[in-house]
């Protein structure tokens, strides 16, 4: 069927029209939802998702008391650091609950944008790691000085004639090359985009005893998945800095406390989502054990309820009630 | 080369008011630096060798006419001779290069843009060879879209074309669309078009090409009353030499872009200035355009010189008749002067072609 | 130049390559380490500092991009609220599901037909039971506000450009470049002054989908049959009447097909957007990409496709149903509107009642099998990775062992100075002097930015990718060319191919080949294969039949027919299929970087994260754009030349 499209271009226009006026003056189920909820207390606020396991439960406890509390929260996953301080700048994010990088938001700070909201509780430890059953077989490995060593046993089709080092992906802290070139080692970085990327490469390279090297990090629950992974943490000379940009290379990544980052209009309001993220700290454990639900298969949602169903006086800590 | 005199001396008709249409040393070259051709003296290359030379195409080259207001003027010539680009070079369709057209006295190259819209909304109006209608209007609101952009109101305009729409032979056809039209229908609307506005003067590119023989009949008396009765200046082109003889007062040739002779068809087939033109003309019924004058000739001492008289320009065809019947030689003469006889033989030898 | 002597010519190169290139191994390579600046990255990384330190302060932010941020976020946020987010108080959008689908279905009627309009329905619906509803509305919503926008300025401009020579003249080089972009590179300059959110990737979809606005809108004009507009020229029309009354309504079926063209990129450009803030199903894509979960991937990716399709189906429909002027009987309009008066009642009505019932404001969440897609697909990957590891994995260690290192080493490991003038020579041969000097220039720009080693990392990809693409895609474009009914069963995913975004496609390939450049590469084959089947299927079909038949006639064999009279004749389709297939990869193996195909990518990724590598990345992005003009210019160059 058909005719005049300047006919029906009106026709689509002049209903459409209609039908949004009277979608503005009809009374809606919204309204009466609205009222009882009372959202407006603690208004919406967008937290970032970053995409590591240990962020998703963080981020989803968060989440979580903060909806149970009256909030309208959005979940936007956005790439770490840059991105997400310009997204907190536009305004369009709000809370970064678990951040690594060192004071990286420094400049965003000073304009006014973000506000440093101090410890999340967690402490982070980047590190080097084989998997398990090459640390029992060849125990030396696990020093950084014998990793040369071994390097032909790492060979891939991506790294050619040297050893893969499988690099952490582009907005984590990483300073492999310089690792690489300052031990003098006969590896080649490769990058791989995601942690999930890194938890293949552990995962498989134990199930299936083939050599791999690759960065990974606590915080984590890979360390359950793969039992004694923790041990596997290949050694540098320890850690005598602080800026991964000052970095030499030679020595080991640091402890670093995680810390939480605000924008300025969140800190700014009464909102008791402010208070819940300025009071949020808690441990590696606790995290972990939010992670593990989630990795096994629990909903974040559903893992995120479970803690703070179990955890109920830390949470009205948070609250300030 | 172009006969001037010809020209000037053939438009007979209403001295004293100026020509309808007058073109002078008319050009229209395509390709690269067209301006440099012009009164150069690459200008008088032959139009294969001037693009072998410069790569520029001379689609009329150095055209001069005159039409009387009232006159039908036909143009002819074989494909690509510059028809086309010349009567658009007439309306400024087509920018020409060099020379000047004048419309009722008025230099048409001077024209501002606001002028010459106003010329073509009521001045004058044009048939093209390929119609031209817009695909996405009816018949009704084709033969409207010049009264539309005039400003005329919808309910007067369509009156209008209504009239038109009866006058081509469309009647029932004003609500469908060009594509729903046969090729000869399509031409009509054209031709109703231009009529809509009711112009002093049509420029017709080739306006009864698509049209079966009957309908063609129907059209060129169209045009014919158009002409006798409200005296409209036409510049028609097409490539039917009869039709031509049958509208035309006057008939340009052209060739190359050029114009080789201009002449009533008379003077055409009784005088073809060269093969070209003798070879265009060739197949015309010489009874049909000649007049009497042409077969006078003085008497023999044995031909009997009481025979009916009649008039020089008389068309042989319509005398002929008389001739044969009378058996003898009929006398023919010219404001009472005696030009000599014209016996049923020498009819006979015309029409048989054996002259 | 002889063909003879060309190839003879370029072996000779290669050899010299590969001598020179063992001699000199490893030397001068311009090789950087990923977290190291040059001195003239670290300046524009300071230059870029300095802009973003003055968001606050300087005037060219608080009165020009602050307010168009602000006010092209408004205008997004108004469309977002109308069907997707909560509108003002309240915690449902004006129009809830019901209310959407009504929508849609009325205007897809309303503007082609019944079946179209069933099957946008069912895609629709399809689209909320994979869980996806709001991100589905979010990439709506987007896509309308870009698109809107987009044709406010790319029609007009088109219009102009199709009227006037100059305009178009000075607007083809733009054009042209915008057809060259990888979409990665619009990201991270825009995002410096509209930071990150809707305002950005409104303006970044603009961008990728106005240049396509203009180009069909100015063709629309130019190639109207000119004897109509002449006619009425004759008439007295002024130019604004000669615009409204003539050309516009003639050139309507394809400007709306140019309407369909802009959609369909401004959608595929919507979901990379979700890099920089987008909301809609980017968002889950992305997020499946960094989780590496295939199966949410899929989920996410079916809910794209299903809006491709969607958007596809109806606007071209919609520009079908233009085809002729021609009107039905008045009957047949009567009985036509009636149709749509009452089903545009019955959408008010629907509207009406999704606002008022709950279950047809917010889509049930009951209705979900998003888990069950999920997790087929997540056993089917995990299947075949453990299942056909060796064939998916082998044949990843082959290309990678025997092509990709091997090029990779005469590309980025000889001395920067021989590999360029191994370039340059192949163009000098294949595409003449001039393609050759330009070809210099731009490599030179290239190496003074710095990134030389890491571009030829990306151009070892696209080069392994194009092969392989063209070894496929000539080998289904002969056989689409040849064959009608080949042709008629490709045809569909030919078409649904072009409109994906690229996106999509790397969730699948992740899943076979992991993260690592292989993925990158299958994705860019995935990719640009349609358009070099349709390219080369068209090119092989236009050979005339005469000459067919003539060698049928002699004698020939198919294969004979095939390699002596169609492939030769079909050389310059094959040529410029090569061209667009090499842009196309590029413009993948670039978002490869997410998933551990490094080169320039890579740098543009880390480039938006860690703020100081954004100069280092926005020096890649402008690398990328280097290179892509330096492999279209060749390629361009030797089509024209055969
Ligand atoms: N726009 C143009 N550019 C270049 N050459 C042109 C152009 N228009 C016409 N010509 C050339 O001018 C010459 C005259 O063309 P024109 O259309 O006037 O011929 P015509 O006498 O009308 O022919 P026909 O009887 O076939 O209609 C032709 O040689 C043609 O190639
Ligand atoms: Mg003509």
């Amino acid at each position: 069927m058909k005719f005049g499209l300047k006919r029906r271009i009106a026709a689509v226009s002049i209903i459409a029209a209609g039908a949004l006026v009277l979608a503005g003056c009809s009374s809606s189920v919204n309204d009466s939802a609205d009222s009882a909820s009372g959202a407006s207390e603690c208004g919406s606020w967008a937290i970032a998702m970053h995409a590591w396991n240990g962020y998703t439960a963080s981020g989803q406890v968060v989440a979580e008391i903060a909806k149970a509390n009256g909030c309208t929260i959005t979940q936007t996953t956005l790439e770490e650091a840059g991105v997400t301080y310009d997204a907190m700048e536009a305004g369009s994010i709000d809370v970064v609950i678990e951040d690594w990088g060192g004071g990286r938001w420094k400049e965003w700070v000073d304009r006014g944008a973000i506000v440093e909201v101090g410890d999340n509780g967690n402490v982070g430890l980047i590190g080097m790691y084989v998997p398990p059953w090459m640390a029992a077989k060849y125990p030396d490995i696990l020093d950084s000085a014998n990793l040369n060593k071994y390097a032909d046993m790492f060979k891939t089709s991506d790294s050619g004639d040297k050893g893969a080092w499988y690099e952490g992906p582009p907005g984590y802290t990483t300073i492999g090359e310089k690792m690489i070139s300052a031990n003098k080692l006969n590896f080649k970085a490769i990058s791989t985009g995601s942690e999930a990327a890194l938890v293949d490469v552990l995962t498989k390279a134990e199930a299936n005893k083939t050599p791999a090297l690759a960065y990974f990090y606590t915080p984590g629950t890979l360390f359950i998945k793969i039992a004694g992974l923790e041990q596997s943490r290949v050694k540098f000379p320890a850690n005598d800095w602080s800026d991964a940009a000052k970095a030499s290379g030679l020595t080991d990544y640091p402890e670093t406390a995680l810390k939480k980052l605000a924008s300025k209009k969140l800190m700014d309001s009464n909102s008791v989502f402010a208070t819940i993220v300025k009071n949020f700290n808690w441990t590696n454990a606790d995290q972990n054990s939010v992670s593990a639900d989630i990795e096994s298969g629990m909903k974040p949602e559903e893992a995120a309820q479970k803690w703070i169903d179990a955890n109920p006086d830390k949470v009205k800590a948070w609250i300030g009630s | 080369m172009v006969e001037e005199q010809r020209s000037a001396s053939a438009s007979s008709a209403s001295a004293g008011r100026p020509p309808a249409v007058s073109v002078r040393g008319l050009w229209k070259v395509y390709g690269p630096n067209p301006l440099s051709i012009v009164g150069s003296p690459d200008a008088t290359l032959s139009r294969s060798e001037l693009r072998a030379k410069t790569g520029c195409t001379a689609a009329v080259s150095d055209v001069s006419f005159d039409v009387a207001p009232g006159e039908v003027f036909v143009v002819m010539g074989l494909s690509g001779s510059g028809k086309s680009t010349l009567i658009r070079c007439l309306t400024r369709l087509v920018e020409p290069t060099a020379g000047e057209v004048f419309l009722d006295g008025e230099d048409i190259s001077k024209a501002t843009p606001q002028r010459l819209r106003e010329l073509r909304r009521q001045h004058f109006s044009m048939v093209f060879q390929h119609f031209g209608l817009l695909p996405h209007r009816k018949v009704i609101d084709n033969i409207a879209y010049p009264l539309e952009i005039n400003g005329m109101k919808k309910a007067e305009r369509h009156a209008r074309a209504n009239e038109v729409i009866e006058l081509v032979g469309l009647h029932g056809y004003s609500h469908a669309f060009p594509e729903q039209l046969s090729g000869g229908m399509q031409q009509r609307v054209g031709l109703a078009r231009a009529l809509a506005v009711d112009p002093q003067v049509l420029f017709l590119d080739e306006p009864f090409s698509a049209l079966d023989p009957l309908i063609r009949r129907d059209m060129q008396q169209e045009v014919i009353r158009l002409h006798r009765e409200l005296g409209k200046t036409m510049v028609f082109i097409t490539h039917d030499l009869s039709e031509a003889v049958k509208v035309g007062d006057r008939i340009a040739i052209m060739r190359d872009g050029a114009v080789v002779q201009i002449g009533t068809p008379e003077e055409l087939v009784a005088l073809p200035i060269d093969d070209y033109v003798a070879n265009f003309v060739r197949d015309i019924a010489k009874s049909h355009v000649l007049t009497l004058k042409y077969l006078a000739r003085p008497a023999q001492s044995d031909e009997d010189m009481d025979g009916p008289e009649l008039a020089a320009n008389m068309i042989i065809r319509d005398a002929a008749e008389i001739i044969l019947q009378t058996h003898k030689p009929v006398r023919v003469s010219e404001n009472g002067k005696f030009l000599g006889i014209v016996s049923s033989e020498d009819v006979l030898r015309l029409i048989s072609g054996v002259a | 130049m002889t063909h003879l002597k060309k190839s003879h010519l370029l072996i000779g190169v290669g050899l010299v390559w590969i001598t020179l290139s063992r001699i000199f191994q490893g030397n001068q390579t311009l090789e950087l380490a990923t977290s190291e600046n040059t001195s003239f990255t670290s300046s524009v990384g300071d230059a870029a500092a300095s802009i973003r330190g003055n968001r606050t302060k300087s005037a060219a932010f608080i009165y020009f991009f602050n307010p168009i941020r602000a006010a092209i976020t408004g205008f997004v946020e108004i469309i977002r609220s109308i069907i997707s987010v909560p509108s003002g108080n309240s915690i449902i959008p004006v129009i809830g599901w019901f209310g959407v689908v009504a929508i849609v279905a009325f205007t897809v009627y309303a503007t082609s037909r019944l079946r179209t309009a069933i099957l946008a329905v069912s895609l629709l619906l399809a689209c909320g039971a994979l869980g996806m509803w709001q991100f589905t509305m979010d990439t709506l919503a987007m896509t309308l506000a870009s698109v809107l926008l987009s044709l406010l300025v790319g029609i007009p401009v088109g219009i102009w450009a199709g009227r006037s020579d100059r305009v178009l003249k000075i607007l083809t080089p733009f054009l042209d470049l915008a057809q060259i972009l990888p979409t990665l590179v619009y990201l991270a300059p825009l995002a410096l002054f509209f930071l990150i959110g809707t305002a950005s990737a409104t303006i970044a979809t603009m961008v990728y989908s106005i240049p396509i606005a203009i180009r069909i809108t100015a063709h629309a004009i130019r190639n109207l049959n000119q004897s109509p507009i002449e006619a009425a020229l004759s008439m007295g029309s002024t130019p604004t009447q000669t615009l409204t009354k003539v050309q516009l309504p003639m050139a309507k079926q394809m400007i709306i097909l140019g309407i369909n063209q802009t959609v369909m990129a401004a959608l595929s450009f919507v979901v990379i957007a979700a890099l920089i803030g987008a909301p809609g199903l980017g968002k889950p894509v992305v997020d499946a990409l960094i989780i590496r979960n295939v199966g949410q991937g899929f989920v996410a990716g079916f809910a794209v496709v299903f809006v491709a399709i969607l958007l596809d189906r109806s606007t071209s429909a919609a520009a079908k149903a233009q085809e002729s002027f021609i009107p039905l009987t008045s009957q047949q309009i009567r009985r036509g509107r009636i149709k749509v008066g009452l089903s545009g009642l019955l959408a008010i009505a629907s509207i009406f009642a999704s606002r008022s019932v709950l279950s047809l404001a917010v889509w049930p969440g009951s209705i979900n099998i998003s888990q069950q897609v999920e997790d087929v697909t997540n056993h089917a990957t995990k299947w075949i990775t453990t299942n056909l590891y060796i064939f998916t994995v082998g044949f990843k260690d082959f290309i990678s062992n025997w092509v990709l290192n091997p090029l990779e080493t005469l590309l980025a490991f000889s001395p920067w100075f021989v590999t360029l003038s191994a370039i340059v020579f192949i163009a000098a041969v294949i595409g003449g002097m001039r393609v050759a000097m330009l070809a210099t220039g731009l490599l030179t720009l290239i190496v003074l930015s710095g990134l030389w080693h890491e571009a030829m990392i990306t151009l070892t990809q696209t080069i392994v990718a194009t092969l392989l693409t063209m070894a496929i895609g000539i080998t289904l474009g002969i056989w689409v060319g040849r064959s009608s009914s080949a042709e008629k069963v490709l045809r569909p995913f030919l078409d649904a191919g072009q409109t994906l975004p690229a996106f999509v496609y790397l969730i699948p390939m992740l899943g076979l080949f992991g993260p690592t450049r292989f993925t990158a590469i299958a994705t860019g084959i995935v990719y640009s294969i349609p358009v070099v089947v349709k390219i080369v299927s068209e090119g092989i079909r236009s050979v005339p039949i005469a000459m067919i038949e003539a060698a049928t006639v002699a004698g020939s064999t198919v294969r004979q027919i095939i390699t002596k009279v169609q492939l030769p004749a079909a050389k310059r389709s094959i040529l410029l299929a090569t061209n667009q297939g090499m842009i196309f990869v590029l413009a993948v193996v670039v978002i490869g970087g997410f998933v551990g195909s490094g080169g320039l990518g890579y740098l543009v990724i880390l480039g938006g994260s860690k703020p100081e590598m954004q100069g280092k990345g926005l020096v890649a992005g402008f690398a990328i754009l280097l290179l892509g003009v330096t492999i279209d210019r060749i390629a361009q160059a030797s089509a024209r030349r055969t």
